[in-house]
């Protein structure tokens, strides 16, 4: 479910990641709700798929709402690379 | 030997044909015509992905896969014990209590069924489980992947029609009670959600 290069933005609390999820489709955003993928740790199991140039309104959107997600990594290759959250 | 032409056709389709004529003539090869692109793709991952072996030739309108060896017949094994895994979706959520979280439970439970080595061999979604298979569903995706990798996707005729989401339709075919009677009392195992 995740392509080389999109963002996988990583929630560790159920109640967050749907408000997230919520407030991001409201919006008509081009984003899922996906299995935290094994490799990467949840305790939720809960992450939010988006693209690139999604990225600037997604993670502003949730940084206004004081939703910005615990971890966001960016899929490359087969491996995870860790992206620092805007503000962190 | 058999030749199928699945060319013209649009996925899933060549897998779920392709599927079908390696289960009625398990151990026997196939050559397939196929469309260059996801198609062929599509059928070549599925058949080694199964054990086969595969050699790709092209044509001049598409490729032709010959699909040989001993999968067939575990195949043929595989339904003398006794069936396939069917997955009954009666509902659009998992579990009962919180209606949200149940439809956010069954959205993740498909999503992470193509990250997953096992598949269930048919999907069959009715009442509310066939808002999972029409416009809006939010895991066409991953439904259109699993068909690719030969997961059988049907839903209830009876329940598009009483939801008005017949024409709506974006994954698998439309099958009836007959179908899903059949299905449930040949599988070896049911997983019914």
């Amino acid at each position: 479910m995740i392509n080389d290069g999109d963002y996988v933005a990583v929630f560790n609390n159920v109640h967050r990641v749907m408000k997230a999820e919520k407030i991001l489709k409201e919006k008509r955003l081009n984003i899922l709700l996906i299995p935290a993928p094994r490799a990467l740790k949840s305790d939720c199991g809960l992450a939010i798929r988006y693209c690139l140039a999604d990225r600037p309104v997604i993670e502003a959107l949730l940084g206004e709402a004081g939703l910005l997600p615990e971890e966001i990594y960016r899929k490359q290759g087969e491996e995870f690379i860790r992206i620092d959250a805007p503000g962190a | 030997m058999k030749t199928i032409d699945c060319r013209k056709m649009t996925c899933p389709m060549p897998v779920v044909t392709v599927k079908k004529a390696l289960e009625e003539s398990p151990g026997q090869a196939l050559t397939v015509l196929l469309d260059d692109g996801p198609p062929r793709e599509n059928v070549a991952r599925f058949a080694v992905n199964r054990g086969f072996t595969i050699e790709e030739t092209p044509l001049d309108d598409g490729y032709a896969i010959l699909i040989s060896g001993s999968a067939g017949e575990a195949i043929a094994i595989r339904k003398e014990k006794g069936g396939e895994t069917v997955m009954l979706i009666a509902s659009d959520m998992l579990g009962e209590g919180s209606e949200e979280l149940g439809r956010l439970l069954l959205k993740n439970f498909v999503n992470t069924l193509v990250e997953v080595a096992e598949t269930p061999d048919r999907m069959l979604f009715v009442n509310t489980g066939v808002f999972l298979t029409t416009e809006g569903s939010e895991v066409l995706e991953a439904l259109e992947k699993l068909g690719n990798r030969g997961v059988e996707i049907a839903s209830c005729g009876v329940c598009l029609d009483f939801f008005n989401l017949r024409d709506k339709l974006r994954s698998g075919t439309v099958t009836n009670m007959f179908t899903i009677a059949e299905s449930l009392l040949k599988a070896r195992s049911v997983i019914r959600l």
